[in-house]
């Protein structure tokens, strides 16, 4: 076996053993309980409200996995999901509450559109100045998203800010922010709603295998490598063994040398980037311009319970985002192709998360009834 | 209380105990560290229900589902951590759960009265503190506080589990005073000690436990402490110094009149001088909590130094964080392997990077090679005997005294020139006492600089080359272990000054 | 405590607060404008009402905190509350609400919010549930079905126009001028506010349960081994909390009289603001109150500029509060959380 393969192997050998030992069954057995209770639940009010539940139930299969334009969608909203999963999970592993992924996803996707508008007079056009363009985008992305979970970050760091309430408090800054700029100095020419400009077509991530409108395979490329790259960086990266050994026991951490300051802002800052890019995902490939962001979907917070759901590892963010991409994309279909109003899933996602904040529920259940009889 | 069993899952924390209190007596609860003292009065206090066995409180059958069962039957246990809600004032804690009301709020006037009544009765003092918030307060004031909320509901028993832990020695001097008074007064108290002179001290029947099992109780008046020791530790400690050459290894490790503040901002270490050499074992006694976790800390580089400098092999590394130390080559084996030595959740193998993020061939360009780490955890548990052999298995579930000699393999792999060991065998069975202190007298002779800070007087007279006694901050005096005995050592220990110790040597 | 202890103890809050209004004034002096033009009678009454629902959540969600439990799900409620009340006003009343409509809809609501107070407080203490996850969910099922109800009785988001309390004229004392406007010829819902948070306030501090709350959240051992239960207590406080927040959602939409669903939902944020109005006031409820009235005074402070012909993106000092958390989070050190909050707590019986 030569040496890269061996490594290989060995990634993917820690990678099971890890999955397997954060009990993979009981967290799918959760995820699933979770979601049927809330559907239980949402059909429940559906019939309750003289829609007919059958039908509900059906157009919410369709609208996740009924065709190829639903599976577009929902691997649309996958994508979103798996990438501010992940931001989640970055923080959480290490200890630190970031609640504010949603605010650093709405500065992250607005620096994108931002830079690319300014810098695409200085660029040729066409391939080699969309390429460029998008590099610059992601770019700007990251790093605006980095340096809005850095400040958080520094705050907990140096003034000892609890980072829960200034999160959620930058996630207001932020939409309100960029919500006034959009609409004020920002916005595009002649443009009566309050948008910027375009990016110029020649921007955008390329239609392949789906032909569907919002959604490109590379988006979802990226989204699987980040999630590989942060993968490798918790688990094999010294950074990330010290980024994990501060969330799990923060004296022991820096009886090794850890430097408790140190990593909370970088770590605030990584996940601040991931969730950048994110936004830089949505602003290039669903939107290609800027808006409102208090009307472009509370991705930042469902990627709390992606991430709890997945136990915050990288890896179970995947199948996670999946799911939450489903419940998303079902919804849409739902808003737009039956007369069920579309809060109904937004309720019914809020249930999911709120029975997957809770597995102790589920665990006593479980032990009551007599199933799963060594889930503890 | 008769044929007490308590078991947590497979762990019998309780075998078979009898224990009888005899009204208006002081009855002492004598036994190391997890032998079964906390878990038998936390039975008899209704936190643990017991496996088997029966309760009598004057003559009575009784049996406790809570607390407030036991309270109500006259029993009050001070805990080892204090009970107390350290933003609200003493009197709001003396009352907490017992409030006298009028008109539905809380009657002040009526439970000052009260609380000045029990103050007065027994001279406590706590009188004036009533409207000073607990956080404001020294541990020996809290401790008078937690008795008089116990005596406030109404207690006639009092458990007092391991009250002298954080008190200085004056503290501890009053506390015993105040049983003496409350015995006198016609309370029974039973007072939990793993210090054996103490219990002889205060107690009149001392009762010893070990490994859950009742030993035996004696009469304090007829007994020694060297049959107290036999009976707790089941055989004669032997704590032999082994013969040595006199180091003369050039000073490795170099700290000049240190000070350093403690998490509360208070100065805990004023002025101290340490100076370890190559092959030299330097002991630092002392009562906990007279500034050697504050010194320790801030010679690995884990708190800053407020004034001062510290050289290592001649090169100023004041100003260096911990892990520049850690390259530079300081190990250290913590205070407190739960919390810092090792991450609990982590198996062994992850643990065998802890502190050695920086070490090739481990680490690399910063990414890390498990396969390496794997064959080092591999070798620590083979070379220090670490049971079960098994590198996966998670650190929670190793012994303390298996978990400590893994940090200690760990610690002394990482190849340092200076080890700086804080109470290396603290609440470790006696095999691997030993093998610590075997692994850090070889590291001696190997010409390591060791630090060794310990309570224990037997242990620092076994190691130490040279003995430096902390007292408020300060280094006492240092002195030869051969020239010094035991109660020399003690008297150092309490503040008495050098002149009162013979063979004083200043380093 | 007695008020002096509190402004003793909070002198640097205080001073914020006090510095924010002279930031104010002397902004407005610089501007040249006619400060008593803002500053009306009319406008602090406004105040006083926009601050109503802000301290009532404020009040509750400090409960629960000082209990050891921290609800974020206070915006959630407030929906809810604001919700029920404008859909069981309708239904009550056939549609067309009267005065006492108004009343009933708001005892209707707060009894909504008992029971899914009920529910909430078994999932975070009996169930153990994540307390940011689980509050977090709350907001979004409260966005989800908030609108929802709206939909089912009205087919839209919105409401119509429904019945808003009225004022209660004080006779001979609402003559006096300005403070009669103020208190005398006010929403009662005000004045029932402001009792509320003096006996919020006496309570925590001078009773026994008030006690067993502090104990709680600080050091809940002692409080199990003074033989009081500290599940009991949270249960209590967490269900406290949430009828308070739905309590607050309803006098919201009894203020407005309508309901309006679109966007964040009339709520907006309200909640969240009323978080952060406790944590302005250290937990003491009338501290509380003051922030919330803070809070209140900026929200209304738009529309008085706006009538004084002052254009001020109002988007922008929508977010004077939560810039003010975090400077007052950094600047003036940590408001010092109790300590056991979040973690759940297992007696040892």
């Amino acid at each position: 076996m030569s040496r890269s393969s061996k490594r290989l192997y060995d990634v993917v050998d820690s990678a099971a053993g890890h999955m397997l030992r954060a009990s993979v069954i009981e967290r799918l057995a959760i995820a699933t309980a979770s979601i049927a209770l809330a559907l239980l639940i949402g059909v429940g009010i559906v019939a309750a409200a003289g829609y007919d539940p059958v039908a509900f139930l059906t157009s919410l299969v369709e609208g996740a996995i009924g065709g190829q334009s639903a599976i577009a969608r929902t691997l649309r909203f996958s994508t979103l999901f798996i990438l501010t999963g992940v931001a989640v999970a970055v923080a959480f592993r290490a200890g630190v509450f970031n609640i504010g992924v949603q605010g650093q996803f709405v500065v992250g996707g607005f620096a994108t559109i931002m830079s690319i508008i300014r810098t695409a007079p200085l660029l040729p056009e066409g391939v080699v100045g969309g390429v460029g363009l998008l590099l610059v985008g992601f770019a700007a992305g990251a790093c605006a998203g980095g340096v809005y979970g850095a400040f958080p970050g520094a705050l907990k760091a140096y003034a000892d800010a609890n980072v829960i309430i200034t999160t959620i408090m930058l996630n207001f800054i932020a939409t309100g922010v960029v919500g006034w700029l959009v609409q004020n100095p920002f916005r595009g020419e002649g443009n009566t709603a309050p948008n910027t400009e375009r990016i110029p077509e020649y921007v955008s991530l390329p239609r392949i295998v789906f032909d569907s409108p919002g959604f490109s395979i590379v988006g979802l490329g990226i989204a699987l490598a980040t999630v590989a790259v942060i993968f490798v960086v918790m688990e094999r990266s010294r950074f990330g063994y010290d980024m994990v050994t501060s969330g799990h026991q923060q004296s022991a951490a820096t009886y090794s040398g850890v430097g408790a300051k140190r990593t909370i802002v970088l770590t605030m800052t990584l996940s601040g980037m991931v969730a950048g890019v994110a936004g830089a995902v949505f602003a290039i490939m669903i939107q290609g311009y800027y808006t409102d962001p208090s009307g472009i979907g509370t991705y930042g917070f469902d990627a709390i319970a992606v991430s709890l759901l997945a136990a915050n590892n990288p890896l179970g963010i995947v199948p996670a985002g999946l799911l939450f991409g489903g419940l998303d994309s079902a919804g849409s279909h739902i808003g737009i192709y039956t007369d069920v109003p579309v809060q109904l899933i937004d309720g019914v996602i809020g249930l999911v998360i709120l029975f997957v904040s809770v597995p102790e529920l589920f665990r006593m259940a479980a032990q009551r009834t007599g199933l799963g009889g060594e889930s503890r | 209380m008769e044929g007490i069993t308590k078991r947590f899952g497979d762990v019998v924390a309780n075998d078979d105990v009898d224990f009888s209190l005899e009204k208006g007596s002081i009855h002492a609860l004598l036994g190391e560290n997890g032998s079964g003292k906390t878990t038998l009065m936390s039975v008899l206090y209704g936190l643990y229900e017991k496996n088997a066995g029966t309760i009598h409180v004057d003559g009575e059958p009784r049996a406790f589902g809570s607390p407030r069962d036991a309270m109500d039957a006259g029993i009050g246990m001070i805990h080892q951590h204090f009970q107390l809600v350290e933003t609200m004032t003493v009197l709001q804690n003396v009352v907490l759960g017992h409030e006298p009301t009028d008109n539905g709020l809380v009657d002040m006037s009526a439970a000052r009265n009260d609380i000045e009544d029990i103050c007065s009765r027994y001279q406590f003092g706590v009188d004036q503190f009533l409207d000073t918030k607990v956080q404001e307060l020294d541990l020996g004031a809290r401790q008078r506080v937690e008795i008089v909320k116990s005596l406030y509901r109404g207690a006639d028993i009092l458990i007092l589990d391991e009250p002298t832990a954080v008190l200085t020695p004056q503290e501890i001097a009053e506390l015993l005073d105040v049983m003496a008074e409350l015995a006198n007064a016609g309370h029974s108290l039973i007072f939990i000690t793993h210090k054996l002179g103490e219990a002889l001290d205060a107690a009149d029947e001392i009762t010893v436990l070990r490994d859950g099992e009742a030993i035996g109780t004696v009469d304090s008046g007829e007994t020694s402490e060297s049959e107290l020791a036999r009976m707790m530790v089941g055989r004669e400690v032997q704590f032999d110094r082994p013969p040595r050459d006199a180091p003369r290894g050039d000073p490795v490790l170099d700290a000049e009149q240190l000070h350093v503040r403690g998490s509360r901002g208070l100065e805990q270490v004023s002025g101290v001088d340490v100076t370890v050499r190559e092959g030299e074992i330097l002991g630092i006694a002392g009562v906990q909590g007279n500034g050697q976790t504050e010194l320790v800390e801030a010679l690995t580089g884990l708190r800053d130094i407020d004034a001062g400098s510290v050289q290592f092999s001649g090169e100023d590394i004041t100003d260096t964080n911990r892990r520049q130390r850690i390259d530079a080559g300081i190990a250290y084996i913590p205070e407190n392997r739960t919390t810092e030595g090792l991450v609990q959740e982590y198996t062994l193998v992850r643990n065998a990077l802890l502190g050695n993020q920086t070490v090739e061939p481990f680490v690399d360009n910063g990414m890390i090679d498990w396969a390496a780490v794997q064959r080092h955890a591999e070798e620590i548990i083979r070379e220090y005997d670490v049971q079960p052999p098994n590198e996966d298995a998670e650190a929670k579930s190793l012994s303390g005294g298996n978990q400590q000699k893994f940090i200690v393999g760990r610690e002394i792999e990482h190849a340092p020139d200076v080890m700086i060991a804080s109470h290396p065998t603290r609440g470790v069975d006696i095999g691997s006492i030993e093998f610590i202190h075997d692994r850090l007298l070889e590291l001696r002779e190997a010409g390591m600089g060791i630090v060794v800070v310990s309570s224990k007087l037997d242990e620092i007279q076994k190691l130490a080359d040279r003995i430096a006694v902390m007292y408020e901050g300060e280094f006492m005096a240092t002195v030869e272990p051969t020239e010094t005995t035991e109660e020399e050592l003690g008297m150092l220990m309490t503040g008495h000054g050098p002149d009162d110790a013979s063979g004083g040597v200043k380093s | 405590m007695s008020v002096t202890d509190y402004t003793d103890r909070n002198e640097l809050r205080i001073a914020g607060v006090v510095a924010i209004l002279a930031a104010v004034v002397v902004a407005a002096m610089v501007m040249d404008l006619q400060v008593l033009e803002i500053i009306t009678a009319g406008f602090i009454e406004r105040s006083l009402q926009a601050a109503t629902p802000i301290a009532l959540t404020a009040i509750g969600g400090l409960y629960a905190e000082k209990s050891g439990v921290f609800n974020i799900g206070v915006e959630g409620f407030m929906i809810f509350g604001a919700a029920t009340a404008a859909t069981m006003m309708w239904v009550i009343s056939g549609g067309s609400p009267g005065q006492g409509d108004v009343w009933l809809a708001i005892l209707a609501s707060a009894l909504v919010s008992l029971v899914f107070a009920t529910i909430f407080a078994v999932l975070l203490i009996r169930y153990e549930a994540d307390q940011i996850v689980a509050g977090l969910a709350l907001w979004f099922i409260g966005l989800g079905f908030g609108p929802f109800m709206a939909i089912l009785v009205w087919d839209s988001r919105n409401s119509p126009s429904l019945e808003s309390v009225n004022d209660l004229t004080v006779p001979v004392l609402s003559d006096v001028p300005v403070v009669g406007q103020i208190f005398f010829d006010t929403s009662p819902l005000v004045l029932f506010t402001a009792v509320l948070a003096v006996a919020a306030w006496k309570f925590l501090n001078d009773t026994r349960y008030g006690y067993w709350i502090q104990a709680a959240g600080e050091n809940p051992e002692a409080l199990d081994t003074a033989g009081i239960s500290v599940t009991r207590v949270r249960y209590a406080a967490v269900i406290f909390s949430g009828v308070m927040a739905g309590l607050g959602g309803a006098v919201l939409l009894a203020q407005a009289g309508s309901f309006t669903g679109t966007g964040d939902t009339m709520v907006s944020g309200r909640g969240w603001i009323g978080i952060v109005a406790y944590l302005f006031g250290n937990y003491n409820p009338l501290g509380a109150a003051v922030a919330a009235l803070v809070f209140g005074g900026l929200d209304m402070l738009q529309i008085q500029l706006q009538t004084a012909g002052i254009s001020v993106p109002n988007r922008l000092v929508n977010l004077f509060p939560y810039a003010g958390v975090i400077v007052v989070l950094t600047v003036w050190g940590t408001t010092r959380t109790p300590s056991a909050v979040g973690e759940s707590y297992e007696s040892e019986e």
